[in-house]
Parts: C-alpha cells; structure tokens; sequence
C-alpha cells in the first residue's frame, strides 16, 4: 500500500515526539535501529524529521552503542 | 559525589549465575571508597553486532553508582585487567 503523498513544505511528524521522549538513553538499541540505515549509516536529518538538537544528541548515542557493540559500525549491507 | 553508569561487556562462556556475585567484588572499590551502589542491571547473554576477542555474544551488565571520580577510574582499571571483562564503559549521567 502507497503511503499516503506528503506536500512539498509539509513537515514530518518527529518521532521522538511521538514516542514521547525527550532524552535520548544510548543503551535503547531499539530506539536508535531506527536512526540507522541497513548498512549501519546514521539517517540524516531530512530523512528522520528530527530537530537539530534532537539529531545530535541521537547520534551521540548511537556512536556511543556502537563502541559497546549494541549497534554495527557502517560497512557491507548485511541483514 | 556523581553519579555513574558503568557498562561491562563479560565473556559469554561464564556462568550468568556466578556474574552478580563476581561484580560485587569489584564494587567494593566503591563502597569503601565512600560511595554507594544504586543497582547492578544485568541483561544477560546478548548478540554483539560485531565481534569481540572473537566472541559473538557477550554477557551484558550496567552498573549505577554515585561515587567519587577516583574510585570508578579505578573500578574501571581492575575490571579492564580481567580477562573476562570483554569492555568496558564509563559515562556520567547527568541528574534530569
């Protein structure tokens, strides 16, 4: 099923928001998968509709999982 | 006083029974350095994303500890010197 067509200039619903969180924990690796593309690249801004504040702080956290091994380092697509 | 989280990354072939008592030993750095333990989380056995000394999973546990700096420096000396210890993490977790 198509997803329903966003006009130009319409702003996507932040989910962070919408998940009702404000500080982002480096230790939910659920959370941050979905700031991750397939190959382990962190999803930039105008793909994940977060505030820049928001952003940095989500890619703080992933490099942070990453050193403990919660999250992959980017490299080959692997499922 | 700060408050602490300490994350430990133990080798998967020990016994997950004998990982809580096996911490605390190493948390009466702590103690009788004046600072208190606040809750030993240990998920247990988790795939790492990628490999460590060879290992794919590892024991995973977090450590909540209000303590002086000097005492989880040296936690964090001893735990890095076991052979079991595959990693270590320490952050300071701003009081929200």
């Amino acid at each position: 099923m198509p997803k329903p067509e966003r006009r130009p200039g319409k702003k996507k619903p932040n989910p962070l928001i919408t998940a009702g969180i404000d500080t982002v924990d480096w230790k939910d690796a659920v959370l941050l998968r979905k700031f991750i593309s397939d190959r382990g690249k962190i999803r930039a801004r105008r793909v994940t509709g977060l505030t820049p504040q928001q952003q940095k702080q989500v890619a703080v956290a992933i490099k942070n999982a990453r050193e403990m091994a919660l999250l992959p380092y980017p490299g080959p697509a692997r499922s | 006083m700060r408050h602490y989280e300490v994350m430990v990354i133990l080798d998967p072939t020990l016994d997950e029974r004998t990982v809580a008592p096996s911490l605390d030993t190493f948390l009466n750095v702590i103690r009788t350095s004046g600072g208190n333990v606040e809750k030993v989380d240990i998920w247990g056995k988790r795939r790492l994303s990628f490999e460590i000394k060879k290992h794919a999973e590892g024991i995973y546990a977090v450590l909540d500890i209000n303590s002086e700096p000097d005492a989880v420096k040296e936690l964090d000396r001893q735990l890095s010197l076991q052979e079991s210890v595959l990693r270590t993490k320490v952050m300071r977790r701003e009081t929200a």
